[in-house]
């Protein structure tokens, strides 16, 4: 590990707020950052903020010193009884605020986009603070330049040219950079001995590997097909003697049941329902490996060391979300469409025959007997489907390589190309670098379409803001030429932003753009202009440095 | 309990005999002729079934029928109407006075139950004053046969009295039974039914007697569908729980029966009727045995006269009498309420009518047989009465209290005495002022009082502090007008601060009417009330197009019913949303009259603003009895007529102009131009404008509307093809006209209508606009602007062209009466001032109905709550001031990003605004569930 590289905010923190309200993915995903805080600084007390029903989750993460749950179901029913329950709402929300005041943190890190969050924040007073914010106006603010490199990345148009784990972003924005490399959850042993019993109950006939399968999925269009999962087990449990144990929430029985209804062998076995969060975390640990899409267990068997073979269907991005451990085996599908944006539905979700059950049931058995890290030729058709294998840079960042093609996808040189920029531009990292000659740059400028108006543009900014600069000192100077100027910058960043639209390969750098020059912050028009000034020089800075790292 | 056919024997002989002796005493109040009675009996089933719908369809029974003084009302309405009394004697008579009705049953029953007819077999059951005087098992039992005969959801309507229980007898026939709310609610529900409204019965006489508890009701009742009933002895029980005396099996009359059959003598002799006081007189004495009651005096009262000697015994004091006891407490109110003082001195009014009596405790004043304090003892009474009142909460924490009604004087005394309040005095009769000041000393009194008004002279500023007006029903009598007017003065005036009810303004789809629905929200506003405006002019192209599909006038009809009843829902599910107290409909306005209903049955008061001429437009008729309140454009006939059809207050309220549109302009040369002519007519083409303007087309004349002929000389004088005009654009015509007519519209008469009442809105747009007018003749006119001074006007055609030719050439002249009349409608009718006239009779007759409303509503107790912060009390305030709901919504509809900085608590409930979103937001992704955004 390169320890003490990482350009930092904030590097030292001695009581911090972590604010993690909703999702279970998002706090297992949180767990490098905070033992890496601890590894940082081990008299660090980390307080976390989760919705209450999230609580128990917390209780298996390691170095939490302390988890305050926020009852938000309460707080909306209480809502939806108006009168009465708005007030009743707003003494809630009063004492929670109170309660964390009081505890008076040094830093506080949001990484949820939600308003909400964004408010409390505010409202919290925290000075030092990561991630999503809001401003005493009540607009809201990103934090850190790795935070809006967060909402830059999920943005859906460029999320194919993004190959940073969310897991190393949201790590990076809370300006930590040691880390264990893996996500981290803590197994009690009554879960684990639940989990004996449980399988017991299985009364298996085979001895051979347990395999997890999780086939339950947020979205629908990310769901396989149940008849896919069949084949898939059926060649597990009679190729493979495998012991087969769906995992899953009640919820997703009516999903679950027919597999099992389908299946050949007995040695199927539905736990889903049956165990809670520490329990799912047992007996993915006692799995030789789990088979799942990018879900919530996929983390949480990372987080107990078990491999996973996940499928990222749909909307599901490996490099994005990809399981955060080395060694892990990742199929993405090969389509035009994919992945695709999370917030539309389809109606034809044709990626998921990109997997063959029978090629994916030889993979898992691969995968169970060693670290794959190359496939035999032919198990799956690179331009069907791309298996990746995760791992760790050499700056410690999870990354994802290809193990059934040499030739990459064509946005991988995009991809590529802006890791560099980031980890050197945010990040500080040294980035090698091949010395290219400007007859080389220019021509590589060529081949990226629009790089070139993009910082001209930037050029064109740094000189009117200038201009601008000049003319607020200049007392004397006529309020109409101010207006005038102003409304050429105006006019330029509508330019920069259509350019972002219009060249996709272009939109992190505009997004960028627009997201910082959102964070200006002050009424002093010198001062606003100065910060301005100072983005225009980083969009410059950043083209320039894109065309060099593509 | 006595069992009920012994019971009903008693009922049968005791009304048997008075009904013998006296059927319009005994069973309506005394009146002279049969007409007074069937009069009385219209009003009173008016206030009974006034709201029942479809009543030709249906079969109505009244449970103690009499003679028939409702069924008469009854008849021509209802399809089938029956009528059960106990007394032969009763139905006997109905009979014949009821031959002419063929649609009528009468049943001489069996005194307690209702035993020919058929299960759910009657629609509308209704019952005045009448169980009141039945032991109080009969009057279950009867509860318990309308619910038997009455169909699922039949209405049961019944005039009794709820308030304290009273010591009845129970085989009494003539006292008044009371129940309390609670009882009759538990009573009526296990017979059976769902009590839907219980309001106070007010009539012309005093039905209520408060001091003791009895409040006169009209409870309404609906069959509810339940299987299960109590029977009539569970029902007894919950009405009176502890049941009533046991019977004293009395072989004579009662003292009550006694005594009123005395008095009633009495009146007799004075209205002249000798003979039948003698009949009377006999029929007190020969009937009872033994009485307490001494009533010597009056005996000897009666029957000196019978024997004609007609000698009053009471005390002859004339009004202007300069008796010791007059001169002292005038010389006190010369002193303290010189303004009084001269009032007084200057009335020459005839007192034939007020009497003096004698008690042991004091003098009293009887005005119209009426005594005006407890005609025995009205020291005693008046301490009762003083002492309920003071422990009345709304009276205990005013810091004074105002009385209406001086009478003699006894009830103001106690109040004195008991003390510690400011006591302010309004009498409606200058009559009985000037009575009671020469019959007592009243010189203590005058010098305690904080204030003394007569009625009519009394302002808004005699109600200033924390007053509470206490209304003696003695005063009372006699005096409607001047009471609500007392009552709109200080209820109306009290509302304004004291009130936040929501509004809403439920304009027409279209029509001239169209922006009287702006002005009026406008004006809402402008007095500070929370109100909003239903638009439901976006729908008129709907309605036009509707209009398009079919050519045959019924299927026309029928399409406008169905798309008013749509759009009627329309405003049904945004008051659902958003809920109001009251509706105000503009005429013509898309409201179904299961709208209304609706509306009502959700406590909302629903206004009509009649802003047409109602015997044009004769659709109140059917409209009329969904409505709280109408107002009216004219008055006289316009405003019984709508009564009588239902309608629950009817008040003249003119229109008037909004001086924020109709206001003078600078125009440009070529506004002028297009607008402009040395003499305009804006408004529709009917048929007396055609005929008299045909005459002007010589002149250099312009017509602005729709609705005129194509033919000459109107093609030539019709500005702009004839298209409907905007209210800014007719504005501007009458800015940039020398002379604008003011006809109204006949369409029976040719030119001026000589029976013209009611005034357009034009007279007063043009006058707010300081536009010159020459305006037709018209009733109303004068009271408005002095014709000569303040508007010119015309009586036919001939006078029409000699003005226009006098005001052509003096533009001064006219410069300076529009100028007056524009001073004139700005101070006194804008729409401003209708409003606030128009809120205060509403306050000031549903005033306690909307505290209880505001009492109740969520608002309350959130704005309560909401001290636990005082900015967010300041934020709930304001909420609730711009109309918002009691909800977040409401609360943070105002918090703006960006518009400076959030103050904690807009931040904290931002917080919980984006909470809930999200949440929403994720419940939706987790169950796949639309919910609404």
């Amino acid at each position: 590990m390169n320890s003490g590289i990482m350009k930092r905010r904030y590097p030292e923190k001695d009581r911090v707020l972590l604010v993690n309200i909703t999702r279970l993915g998002d706090m297992l995903q949180a767990t490098p950052t905070i033992a890496g805080m601890k590894m940082e600084n081990p008299d660090c007390k980390i307080t976390v903020l989760v919705e209450k029903q999230f609580e128990g989750i917390c209780n298996i993460i390691p170095n939490i010193d302390e988890i305050v749950g926020i009852d938000l179901g309460m707080t909306v029913r209480s809502l939806a009884r108006e009168q009465d329950g708005i007030i009743d709402a707003y003494e809630y929300v009063s004492e929670v605020v109170d309660d964390l005041r009081i505890k008076n943190f040094d830093y506080c890190l949001n990484m949820s986009s939600s308003a909400y969050t964004a408010i409390l924040l505010n409202l919290l007073g925290i000075k030092r603070r990561g991630g999503w914010a809001s401003d005493e106006e009540g607009y809201r603010v990103i934090e850190s330049e790795w935070a809006r490199l967060f909402a830059t990345s999920v943005f859906h148009q460029n999320r194919q040219f993004n190959s940073l784990n969310l897991v190393d972003v949201f790590r990076c924005s809370a300006d930590v950079e040691q880390h264990p490399k893996k996500l981290l959850v803590d197994v009690p042993q009554d879960a684990s001995d639940y989990i004996d019993n449980l399988l017991r109950e299985a009364a298996f006939t085979t001895e051979g590997p347990l395999i997890a399968v999780q086939a339950g999925a947020s979205q629908g269009k990310r769901q396989w097909a149940t008849e896919k999962f069949i084949e898939l087990i059926d060649h597990l449990t009679y190729k493979y003697k495998a012991r087969v144990v769906l995992t899953g929430t009640k919820k997703e029985l009516p999903i679950i049941e027919p597999i099992k209804a389908g299946c050949r062998s007995e040695n199927v076995f539905v736990v889903a329902g049956r165990t809670n969060l520490p329990q799912l975390a047992a007996l993915l640990q006692k799995s030789a490996i789990l088979v799942t899409g990018d879900t919530g267990p996929m983390h949480m068997s990372v987080a107990v060391g078990t491999p996973v073979v996940s499928m990222f269907l749909a909307s599901a991005y490996g490099y994005e979300t990809g399981p955060y451990s080395e060694g892990n085996l990742i199929l993405q599908p090969v389509i035009e469409c994919g992945p695709c944006n999370p917030n539309k539905d389809c109606a034809r979700p044709d990626c998921h025959d990109q997997i063959d059950p029978q090629a994916l049931a030889e993979l898992v058995a691969m995968r169970i007997e060693r670290d794959v890290k190359n496939l035999p030729q032919g198990l799956f058709d690179p331009a069907r489907v791309i298996v990746y294998r995760s791992f760790f840079d050499q700056f410690g960042f999870c990354d994802l390589e290809s193990i059934n093609t040499s030739a990459g996808d064509p946005w991988q040189r995009y991809r590529n190309a802006y890791r560099k920029l980031w980890l050197d531009d945010l990040g500080g990292f040294p980035i090698e670098q091949e010395n290219k000659p400007e007859t080389k740059i220019l021509q590589v400028a060529e081949e990226f379409p629009g790089i070139n108006e993009i910082t001209s543009r930037a050029e064109k900014g740094r000189a009117l803001i200038d201009r601008l600069l000049e003319l607020i000192r200049d007392t004397s100077s006529e309020p109409r030429l101010l207006g005038q100027v102003s409304e050429k910058l105006s006019e330029l960043d509508r330019e920069i932003e259509q350019i972002g639209y219009h060249f996709a390969p272009l939109g992190p750098l505009t997004r960028m753009f627009i997201f910082a020059k959102e964070n200006l912050s002050g009424t002093d028009a010198a001062g606003l202009a100065s910060q301005m000034g100072r983005v225009y020089d980083d969009l410059k800075r950043r083209s320039r440095k894109l065309v060099e790292y593509y | 309990m006595g069992d009920l056919r012994s019971l009903a024997e008693r009922m049968k002989s005791d009304w048997d005999r008075r009904v013998s002796h006296d059927y319009r005493f005994w069973m309506s109040d005394g009146h002279r002729d049969d007409k007074d009675m069937w009069q009385s009996g219209e009003r009173d089933f008016a206030i009974l079934t006034g709201d029942i719908k479809n009543p030709q369809n249906k079969t109505l029974l009244e449970i103690g029928c009499g003679v028939g003084r409702l069924l008469h009302a009854a008849a021509p309405r209802f399809g089938r109407v029956i009528g059960f009394d106990v007394s032969d004697v009763a139905i006997s008579k109905a009979r014949e006075l009821l031959r002419d009705y063929n649609n009528v049953e009468l049943y001489a029953g069996s005194g307690y139950d209702l035993s020919p007819i058929q299960d759910s077999s009657i629609d509308v059951v209704i019952s005045f004053a009448a169980l009141a005087s039945m032991p109080v098992g009969v009057a279950a039992n009867y509860l318990c046969e309308a619910a038997r005969i009455l169909k699922p959801d039949g209405d049961l309507r019944l005039q009794i009295y709820l308030g304290r229980e009273q010591e009845v007898y129970e085989d009494d026939t003539l006292h008044l039974r009371c129940f309390t709310h609670e009882n009759f609610r538990k009573a009526a529900e296990a017979a059976g039914f769902t009590v839907n409204t219980i309001e106070e019965l007010i009539l012309p006489i005093q039905v209520s007697v408060k001091e003791i508890g009895l409040e006169a009701v009209i409870v309404k009742l609906r069959r509810n569908n339940s299987l299960s009933v109590a029977d009539s002895s569970q029902v007894a029980k919950l009405l009176l729980p502890s049941g009533e005396k046991q019977a004293r099996r009395e072989t004579t009359i009662s003292e009550l029966e006694y005594w009123m059959a005395l008095n009633y003598a009495r009146d007799l002799v004075d209205r002249g009727e000798i003979e039948h006081a003698r009949e009377t007189l006999e029929y007190a004495i020969s009937q009872v045995r033994d009485s307490s009651v001494d009533a010597s005096e009056l005996i000897n009262y009666i029957a000196n006269a019978v024997a004609g000697e007609r000698a009053l015994e009471n005390e002859k004091v004339s009004v202007k009498e300069r008796s010791d006891y007059f001169n002292r407490n005038m010389a006190v109110i010369k002193r303290r309420f010189n303004t009084l003082y001269h009032t007084l001195e200057q009335i020459r009014a005839d007192d034939a009518d007020l009497q003096v009596g004698d008690t042991p405790e004091g003098r009293v004043l009887v005005r119209k047989g009426q005594c005006l304090d407890h005609q025995q003892k009205p020291a005693t009474a008046a301490k009762v009465w003083a002492e309920r009142l003071l422990s009345d909460s709304r009276f205990k924490q005013a810091d004074k209290i105002a009385v209406y009604g001086f009478g003699s004087g006894y009830h103001l005394e106690s109040l004195i005495k008991l003390g510690g309040k400011d006591l302010l005095v309004i009498e409606p009769d200058p009559r009985v002022l000037l009575k009671a000041l020469a019959i007592r000393d009243l010189t203590d009194l005058l010098e305690s009082l904080s204030g003394l008004a007569l009625a009519e002279r009394v302002d808004k500023d005699f109600f200033e502090g924390n007053v509470e007006l206490a209304i003696r029903p003695q005063s009372q009598v006699g005096t409607a007008e001047i009471l609500q007017r007392v009552k709109t003065l200080f209820y109306g005036e009290r509302g304004f601060s004291a009130l936040h009810p929501t509004i809403g303004v439920l304009g027409p789809v279209m029509g001239g009417t169209l922006p009287i629905g702006g002005y009026t929200l406008r004006s809402l506003l402008g007095l500070n009330q929370r109100a909003r405006l239903f638009e439901m002019s976006a729908f008129a192209g709907g309605m036009n197009q509707l209009e398009q599909f079919v050519k045959e006038d019924f299927r026309k009809a029928a399409l406008r019913g169905h798309y008013i009843e749509m759009l009627s829902q329309i405003v049904i599910e945004s008051i659902n949303e958003k809920p109001i107290d009251i509706l105000i409909c503009m005429a013509q306005a898309p409201v179904s009259l299961r709208a209304l209903e609706y509306c009502r049955q959700k406590g909302i008061i629903t206004v009509l603003w009649f802003v047409e001429d109602y015997l044009r437009f004769t659709y109140w008729k059917s409209v009329a009895a969904y409505f709280d309140f109408v107002f009216t454009i004219q008055r006289g006939e316009c405003l019984s007529a709508i009564k009588s059809a239902g309608a629950g207050e009817v008040h003249y309220l003119p229109v008037a102009c909004d001086p924020v549109v109709h206001t003078p302009l600078e125009l440009s040369e070529e506004e002028k131009e297009r607008w402009g002519s040395p003499i305009s007519f804006v408004g529709a083409g009917y048929h007396n404008r055609q005929q008299m303007f045909a005459s002007l087309a010589n002149l250099p004349f312009k017509i602005w509307g729709t609705e005129w002929p194509q033919c000459k000389p109107f093609d030539r004088l019709v500005q702009e093809e004839g298209r409907r005009l905007k209210p800014e654009e007719y504005v501007k015509i009458f800015n940039a006209t020398d002379i604008n007519i003011n006809l109204h519209s006949s369409t029976e008469r040719d030119g001026v209508d000589p029976y013209g009442d009611f005034l357009n809105p034009r007279t007063f747009e043009l006058a707010s606009c300081g536009a010159f007018q020459l305006c037709d003749e018209r009733a109303y006119l004068s009271e408005v602007l002095e014709p000569g001074k303040e508007i010119i006007t015309f009586k036919n055609r001939h006078d029409l062209q000699d003005k226009i030719r006098y005001y052509l050439e003096r533009p001064e002249e006219r410069r300076e009466i529009a100028e007056r009349a524009r001073e004139k409608v700005l101070a006194a009718h804008t729409y401003n001032h209708r409003i606030h006239e128009m809120l205060s009779v509403i306050y000031s007759s549903k005033f306690e109905q909307l505290k209880r409303r505001e009492k109740e509503s969520p608002w309350t107790r959130m704005l309560e709550r909401s001290k636990i912060d005082p900015e967010l009390h300041e934020r709930c305030k304001a909420a609730f001031e711009r109309g918002e709901e009691p909800n977040l919504d409401g609360l943070v509809s105002d918090i703006v990003a960006g518009e400076g900085k959030l103050s904690e608590t807009e931040q904290k409930l931002m917080f919980l605004f984006h909470v809930r979103k999200q949440i929403i937001r994720m419940t939706e992704e987790r169950t796949g569930a639309k919910g609404p955004k």
